[in-house]
């Protein structure tokens, strides 16, 4: 009981010296000698470090993409294709459900159904895709892994079109359109048709998708 | 006929003039240019993310002049978080790149291949509102709730908030700042955007800092 007390004390003693010492940002700032060293205001000084703003700036804005790219909201499963700083299509998607399998006879690793997150490029554009089951698609719904690989394909799951961005990921279409919105997939990005098919047209092989 | 020349001339005008508008999209729209501090600090934060948004990655830019926190890739934001409010001890070492190295724990939900009902998937709400993010170089950071809820919580911000303001007399007493101790950057965030920092966070990601040039 006495160290408990004790123990209270000192937080509240901590507490209130907290609130003694001056605590908003400003007041820590301006005690703190970190920040740039003030800089003569000669006029010269100044055009000279106004003309090396610029020329990062300038630098920086050669790296933004300057046609469609591909932005992915995996926390609101939204994907927009934008131009500039133009949303040019604003469409709900599902992304990765984050839950995780573990690989049967092979120790502790485990499959994660993330979403990857970066920086991607459309590497390939299909039609009428036909989605090739990977393992976990048949462990996790307690099935053998067929040795044939054609007992692996299945027409029609994927909708009319899917673009891909690597390592197994695409954007495709979906029988489930009442999980649009949410957290479901294996780490793909589903649309609906409509979206999918505006995506389609207007990405090309070189896309840029950028994912957070 | 007479308008041709001045058609001409306004449509090179446009031809030459329209991809280095478009791009040319203001970085730090608070900076003032005539201040010579803040150029400095502006520049020094472009430079660093000149050399990120050159490669395909996401990254951080951690801005404490205009309160917001930015996941960038490429130069573009993708998405912005209002810091509400933000304490650090050692300002002068929050320069260059830092990379993630430890991002909050997230309890993963496994599937059971037997089970005939299927595995909630993780949501953003399940990721964490207070937590600690570790980089290198040597930086934490920690990332509090704006909305602080319950007695417990309150001490713990508080006592959290005191051991920074300690360090900091620490040092204004001692002199020189201790190099093995990480610079700690503490950011209140509302619940939903520090769930959503949690959620966008991935291993090596790197962030960089702008630091305010008022005293």
């Amino acid at each position: 009981m006495k160290r408990f007390l004790l123990l209270i004390g000192s937080i509240l003693s901590f507490g209130l010296l907290a609130a003694l010492i001056p605590h908003s940002s400003s007041q820590l700032q301006s005690s703190i000698a970190s920040v740039p060293q003030p800089l003569p205001a000669d006029p010269a000084v100044l055009r000279g470090l106004q003309s090396q703003y610029k020329s990062l700036k300038k630098q920086l804005a050669q790296f933004a993409p300057h046609q469609h790219y591909i932005l992915v909201d995996t926390a609101r499963n939204h994907l927009y294709v934008k131009r500039s700083q133009e949303i040019v299509l604003d469409a709900i998607a599902s992304t990765g459900s984050g839950v995780v399998l573990d690989k049967p006879g092979e120790g502790n690793t485990q499959w994660v159904f993330d979403t990857p997150r970066g920086e991607f490029t459309v590497q390939s554009k299909l039609t009428h895709p036909a989605w090739v089951k990977p393992d976990w698609a048949f462990i996790e719904e307690g099935l053998m892994v067929p040795k044939n690989p054609a007992d692996r394909v299945e027409q029609g799951v994927l909708g009319d079109y899917a673009l891909g961005f690597g390592k197994g990921y695409f954007i495709h279409g979906t029988l489930y359109t009442r999980l649009l919105g949410k957290n479901v997939t294996h780490g793909c990005i589903r649309l609906n048709d409509d979206d999918l098919k505006s995506v389609y047209q207007l990405a090309r092989v070189g896309t840029p998708i950028m994912i957070f | 006929m007479p308008f041709m020349p001045l058609s001409i001339i306004l449509s090179a005008l446009l031809l030459f003039s329209a991809p280095g508008w478009a791009a040319d999209g203001e970085v730090f729209p608070d900076l003032d240019a005539n201040d010579p501090v803040a150029l400095q600090e502006g520049s020094r934060v472009l430079e660093e993310e000149v050399k990120l948004a050159a490669r395909p990655q996401t990254y951080l830019l951690i801005d404490l002049v205009s309160g917001g926190i930015h996941i960038k890739a490429r130069g573009v934001e993708l998405h912005r978080l209002p810091i509400a409010a933000w304490t650090a001890a050692e300002l002068s070492r929050l320069t260059g790149t830092f990379r993630l190295i430890a991002r909050p724990p997230v309890v993963r939900r496994k599937i059971d291949p037997s089970a005939t009902t299927e595995q909630e998937p993780i949501s953003l709400s399940d990721m964490p509102v207070e937590y600690r993010l570790s980089f290198t170089p040597a930086l934490t950071m920690d990332v509090e709730s704006a909305v602080e809820q319950g007695a417990m919580e309150w001490i713990r911000a508080t006592s959290r908030k005191a051991w920074t303001r300690l360090r900091l007399w620490k040092q204004q007493l001692g002199g020189e700042p201790s190099l093995n101790e990480a610079p700690t950057l503490t950011i209140a965030l509302s619940s939903e955007q520090a769930q959503s920092l949690a959620w966008s966070t991935v291993d090596g990601m790197p962030a960089i800092i702008r630091r305010p040039s008022e005293p």
